[in-house]
């Protein structure tokens, strides 16, 4: 988290990602804001709450990994298997 | 009927059950009018109860419902709530049992892998339990964070992970029913609490599953329990066609993995919504056009060697690999799909807040296609008719092990707040559609929720045929006034055919 509050408030420069999405963080999308302007409108977030929204989603798909099983086993590595 | 404060039947409501656990208020009352299913918010008056009921016992449960029998008040069981049916939902008012309260871990059996529950209970908080045994208990909707056990009893619950542990009927083994006079039965094969197979008498267990609240009241109930795995395995994998991606699900599912817990077909439709409403799949090419994704759980050996061979079929098929990131995510998601906030556009691109709503059925491998196309082309219809809905595509899960059949849903976004009359007709006309899609490739209406809504509700007695008529007689003589959910199921002409 940045220290200065305008800093906060002033996400990274958008890229298009498709006709309908933008991007600002990796792995990140939002709506194109074009498309949010009638029915609902965007809100500004500082970044650190951008983040923290994302990452908690990641947290809790983490969890509920481990709530199900001890281990998740990787697809990389049976591809692997099976081109050897 | 109407219920006022200070009514001789809220007096005796508070004796049995004490005075905080009769709820009159209308905050109490409108959060118990309704479920995630598309609501029509402009007649919300209509659902509402005239009071809540907490009991803690199947002793109080049974003492309401024998208040209610004698002086004939409805009656809905309500459990989580997460019913898409509308099961949890008043038509005629009366009294709400919300049975959270009930909601004890009785027993965990370890040596006959059983554990006796209240019904209020949710599987996620049971299973961090059961987990300090190396158990779990593995009833898997896409509400498993909200559901409660009852409410899986009420529905007969599908479950993702079914194809491997078997679905709601399966993993229950039996339970306390609360019948609509107050009598206290159990059910399960035979009398014994903890038996998962007996010949003895006529199978009542399935006739008080699915009754979605019109037979009774289950309040505790004996699971039956597993290992919990050791390991999982979800890979997801892209296909440049639909076509290519239907048959290799079909291969997996036949495949005979003893593993093999589920797989789901995403078509082209859920596909281009993900893309455009739900973040997922936005980098992915152009010319990914639909997903197939499986789930196997067990030892780690077991799903390893499963899992190369799925892998195997899976490129035999065309498929392409989507990385462990996005398998392992998506997979996860899956688990909670109640706790994603939603939008949807309008036909101009704009976007607009909906609510979810996903019709389902039963369909066999063979009939997916076809009514693949004739829902969307009923979806297609209600989009052009309002704004209000949104195409938001369809999934295929299997139903279990051997791939015969599969949970089919085409997900329709629904803007709520927006809908009248004349949308709320189409709604229900475009409901009572699909239903008759589904029963003229020779399925069934619901594999999962429930057919008991307006519209496909008209032709659950086309699917039964004789067997409504013997619903009809068991409702009359289980419930002789009437009082459990009147209004559900068409049940109500039952007592006009009596009269």
């Amino acid at each position: 988290m940045k220290y200065r509050y305008q800093e906060e408030m002033s996400p990274p420069p958008a890229r298009r990602a498709t006709d309908v999405a933008i991007t600002r963080f990796e792995h990140v999308y939002e709506v194109e804001p074009g498309l949010m302007t009638e029915h609902v409108t965007q809100q500004t977030f500082p970044n650190w709450d951008t983040l923290r929204l994302v990452r908690s989603r990641a947290d809790h798909l983490a969890w509920m990994h481990r709530h199900f099983a001890d281990k998740v086993i990787s697809g990389e590595e049976l591809l692997h298997d099976l081109d050897e | 009927m109407s219920v006022l404060i200070g009514d001789p039947v809220l007096d005796e409501l508070r004796q049995i059950l004490g005075p905080g656990h009769v709820l009159t208020g209308k905050a109490d009352r409108l959060n118990r009018a309704r479920v995630p299913a598309p609501f029509p918010v402009h007649r919300w008056a209509e659902r509402m109860p005239d009071l809540v009921v907490l009991p803690a016992s199947t002793e109080e449960v049974a003492e309401v419902l024998k208040l209610a029998n004698r002086l004939r008040i409805p009656v809905v069981p309500r459990d989580g709530g997460t019913g898409l049916t509308d099961g949890a939902v008043p038509l005629c008012g009366g009294i709400v049992v919300d049975v959270k309260r009930i909601n004890a871990i009785r027993e965990i059996d370890l040596g006959n892998r059983t554990c006796t529950v209240g019904t209020g209970i949710n599987a996620l908080k049971l299973n961090e339990v059961l987990a300090r045994h190396d158990l779990i208990y593995p009833d898997d909707p896409a509400s498993y964070p909200c559901s409660l056990v009852g409410g899986r009893i009420g529905t007969s619950g599908w479950s993702l992970i079914g194809s491997r542990y078997g679905h709601s009927r399966d993993l229950v083994l039996s339970f306390d029913h609360v019948l609509p006079t107050g009598k206290v039965i159990h059910v399960g094969d035979g009398i014994g609490r903890k038996i998962t197979k007996s010949s003895s008498g006529y199978q009542l267990k399935h006739l008080f599953m699915g009754h979605q609240g019109t037979l009774g009241i289950a309040t505790e109930a004996t699971l039956k329990l597993f290992p919990r795995p050791e390991a999982e395995f979800s890979p997801f994998w892209a296909f440049e066609d639909y076509d290519s991606a239907y048959r290799a699900v079909g291969a997996l599912a036949r495949a005979g993995v003893a593993t093999f817990a589920g797989a789901v077909l995403f078509d082209e439709w859920k596909v281009a919504y993900l893309r455009r409403d739900d973040e997922a799949y936005i980098p992915q090419p152009s010319s990914v056009k639909a997903l197939v994704c499986a789930a196997l759980y067990g030892y780690e050996d077991e799903v390893r060697a499963g899992g190369r061979r799925l892998m195997r079929i899976a490129r035999s098929h065309g498929a392409r690999y989507l990385g462990d990131e996005i398998s392992e995510g998506d997979w996860a998601a899956r688990h909670d799909r109640y706790a994603t906030p939603l939008h949807g556009r309008t036909r101009s691109g704009q976007v607009v807040p909906m609510s979810w709503h996903c019709e389902d059925a039963s369909i066999n491998y063979t009939g997916l296609p076809a009514v693949r196309l004739a829902w969307h082309e009923i979806a297609d219809r209600l989009r052009r008719e309002s704004d209000v809905f949104d195409d938001w595509g369809m999934f295929a899960y299997t139903n279990g092990a051997t791939g015969a059949d599969y949970l089919t849903e085409i997900d329709i976004g629904i803007w709520e707040q927006r809908l009248d009359d004349t949308a709320w007709e189409a709604w229900v006309r475009a409901k009572r559609d699909l239903a008759a899609v589904s029963l003229a490739h020779g399925g069934s209406i619901s594999a999962c929720h429930g057919s008991c809504r307006e519209g496909e509700v008209d032709l659950v007695p086309e699917e039964l045929g004789g067997g409504y008529d013997v619903m009809l007689d068991i409702k009359r003589t289980i419930d002789p006034n009437n009082i459990m959910n009147p209004g559900k199921y068409l049940l109500d002409q039952a007592y006009a055919e009596k009269s």
